[in-house]
């Protein structure tokens, strides 16, 4: 994770030092907003990283020169093998834009479906707390 | 020195079924949350895209063959050039680096899928529904969309483009976008926490550099653009007037669209870079030269993409031309690197001439005469003289389809194996090239002269007298041979479905990076096993054991 939050915050301090050179040399404002939110969206990964780093310290196995694939053996994390969910709210989504353009009656029908599939689709592996111990 | 690690997922162990029927086969291929198959899914839907902007240039060529409208109006070609290049920038050549990037990456860095899975599913249909959203403006009864890809505010409010054809196209590319925001934050998710024991950030194979650079640059260059199309949108429902000429709209419009626009250029040419930068050192049988160079390099690139938007707008006349003219400049620099780099590579290589190192040579060439003219466009004074003129037509053309097409088939014909288990034949694949090779220079070398000599880009029409005609003509023509080049390909296609299976895990004999340590095609979660993690070459070390750097 080191190099994450040096790659970001490079980047951070790149667009900050072009944001304040543009200021000084065009002073036009949406570049200055453009870039400037560049440098904040930068800043806001790079201090997450680094946040992170701080807290888990040591060297993870995939930044360990001498990593073994068997460092990383066991559970790896859950997959999901299939699912439904992405084409509805796939759909609704795109329903909600449709509607902007046809009439609204869409709009409204389609913000519920779009409520509906995103629930399905966040909820779709949660189970009551007692069986969590997969 | 092989060590072993257990793959963690129950389906996994599940006893194989019977050949599934063809109605599971749908269902399966609809839920799938496996990214090799949903990368299957961006590859084929952005190639069919290709096919269908394609034959919209093909109507855009033909109309111009001769002076006088043939077959089209003025509205129908305005439509036609609109779509074609929406259809290529953002139904195509963008998706198609998700497709690669979903296919091979997870493979490369030793993962067993994409952080996200279900949101990479999201992703393909949105990008799906956003596509067919602006497509369908053709079916409206104004027709599609007319004003040009870059959508240029006033032209775009709804006095002068009315009609829901142009509010399909901008709610169709916000959704569309949304989609590859979606990816972009899958990919960077999962380089930085999915890759295998000892795959460390400088053992990363340049193509997975390249996917996760690009996909920062996706995070910093999509959202304006969504915020534009909104905004834009929000002008033509409810009236607003945020893109009023009367209160600077006209540019701010501009500066929007190209801040996105720019970055947009090296998301479409980094990962094809990246595919050159696997493929090179595979047959020159060397490692890529200068691997952190042309990483730095990579970095440099996507650093400063972002700094040069309005060098599209020098004619406005309202940019600091000396800042912009001096980051594009500068970004030549690293781009340069990047071609010392493969030439290095190449340098007293054993090289040996397979398809996909013919379209990486084809990429090489094509690509260095519009990075060329691009250095010439970077400079105001020669702008000004050739701006919107068949010159700019032909320098991005040479660009983009110069890095995204010529990869994108040196790509399938490497990648093929891995991703079907079977080869493309090499004749056909030969006979491709060289007739989309020779169809692609002579529709556009021909365009630079037309562009000097003031034949304007998007005009449906010109004058016997102007002197265009017989440059148009080979354009023409070279366009048709460009199409046809399709045939031999889709031939290929045709013929490997019956092609012997390869089973081996690196048909190519030199493959360096970790995709060639799993069997062709892989199994669901990727590895069965997976071999030590010592170089940016894990592949070719496990193979050629006496000729790595590996201390045993």
């Amino acid at each position: 994770m080191k190099f994450g939050y040096r790659l970001f915050l490079f980047l951070f301090f790149f667009y900050a030092i072009v944001t304040v050179v543009y200021w000084q040399l065009a002073n036009e404002p949406v570049g200055i907003t453009a870039l400037s939110l560049s440098a904040g969206l930068a800043l806001i990964v790079g201090y997450y990283f680094w946040f992170i780093d701080r807290r888990t310290g040591g060297i993870l196995p995939e930044d360990n020169l001498q990593g073994e694939i068997s460092d990383g053996a066991g559970e790896l994390g859950f997959f999901s093998p299939h699912s439904w969910w992405p084409l509805p709210v796939a759909l609704s989504a795109t329903a909600v834009g449709m509607g902007l353009i046809i009439g609204w009656w869409l709009t409204l029908i389609a913000i519920g479906a779009l409520l509906v599939s995103i629930l399905g689709f966040v909820l779709e592996y949660e189970k009551p707390q007692s069986h969590q111990d997969h | 020195m092989t060590t072993f690690a257990t793959a963690p997922i129950e389906a996994e162990s599940l006893p194989p079924r019977s050949k599934p029927g063809k109605g599971r086969l749908v269902v399966k291929w609809l839920t799938s949350t496996d990214h090799k198959t949903i990368g299957y899914l961006y590859l084929i839907t952005s190639f069919a895209w290709f096919l269908i902007a394609g034959i919209l240039a093909l109507l855009l060529r033909a109309e111009l063959t001769r002076p006088g409208m043939q077959f089209l109006s003025a509205e129908q070609y305005n439509q036609v050039f609109t779509m074609h290049g929406t259809i290529m920038l953002l139904m195509f050549a963008t998706p198609l680096f998700v497709g690669f990037a979903n296919v091979i990456m997870p493979l490369q860095i030793g993962a067993a899928d994409v952080a996200f899975p279900r949101m990479n599913m999201l992703s393909y249909w949105l990008y799906l529904f956003g596509g067919l959203m602006a497509f369908a403006g053709f079916l409206s009864p104004g027709g599609a969309a007319s004003f040009g890809w870059t959508a240029y505010a006033p032209l775009s409010n709804n006095i002068y483009s009315p009609g829901i054809g142009a509010d399909l196209w901008i709610v169709g590319l916000a959704i569309g976008g949304l989609g590859t925001i979606l990816g972009g934050v899958n990919f960077v998710t999962t380089i930085f926490t999915m890759r295998a024991p000892g795959m460390t950030m400088f053992r990363m194979s340049m193509f997975t550099w390249n996917v996760l650079l690009t996909s920062v640059l996706i995070l910093i260059a999509f959202p304006p653009l969504a915020a534009a199309l909104l905004a834009l949108e929000s002008d033509r429902l409810f009236g607003s007037f945020i893109f009023d000429p009367a209160n600077g709209g006209a540019m701010l419009w501009q500066h929007l669209f190209w801040f996105f626009g720019h970055p947009e250029v090296y998301i479409l040419a980094l990962p094809f870079f990246g595919i050159a930068s696997e493929i090179l050192p595979v047959f020159s049988r060397k490692p890529i030269f200068g691997y952190k160079g042309l990483i730095a390099a990579t970095i440099a690139i996507a650093a400063l993409s972002v700094a040069v938007w309005a060098h599209h707008m020098y004619a406005t006349g309202h940019v600091m031309l000396p800042f912009f003219s001096f980051m594009t400049f500068l970004i030549a620099v690293p781009t340069g690197v990047k071609f010392f780099n493969w030439i290095g590579t190449m340098w007293r290589g054993s090289l040996t001439f397979e398809t996909p190192m013919i379209w990486i040579l084809g990429f090489l060439i094509t690509f260095l005469l519009g990075g060329l003219t691009g250095v010439i466009l970077a400079s105001p004074p020669l702008d000004f003289a050739v701006s919107a003129s068949y010159f700019v037509v032909a320098h991005f053309h040479y660009v983009l389809f110069g890095t995204v097409v010529f990869s994108m088939f040196a790509g399938f014909y490497f990648w093929w194996p891995k991703m079907t288990g079977k080869m493309l034949n090499e004749t056909l694949g030969k006979i491709h090239f060289w007739t989309l090779f020779i169809g692609f220079h002579l529709t556009f070398l021909v365009q630079h002269w037309l562009g000097i000599k003031g034949f304007p880009r998007r005009y449906a029409d010109y004058l016997a007298t102007d002197g265009f005609t017989g440059m148009n003509m080979v354009s023409t023509l070279g366009s048709s041979l460009l199409a046809l080049s399709m045939i031999p390909f889709a031939i290929n296609v045709w013929i490997t479905r019956k092609a012997p299976m390869v089973n081996v895990d690196d048909p190519w004999g030199y493959g360096a990076s970790l995709e060639w340590a799993t069997s062709c095609p892989p199994p669901r979660h990727n590895f069965k096993s997976m071999p030590q993690i010592r170089s940016e070459r894990p592949a070719f070390d496990l193979h050629y054991p006496h000729l790595s750097k590996i201390e045993k």
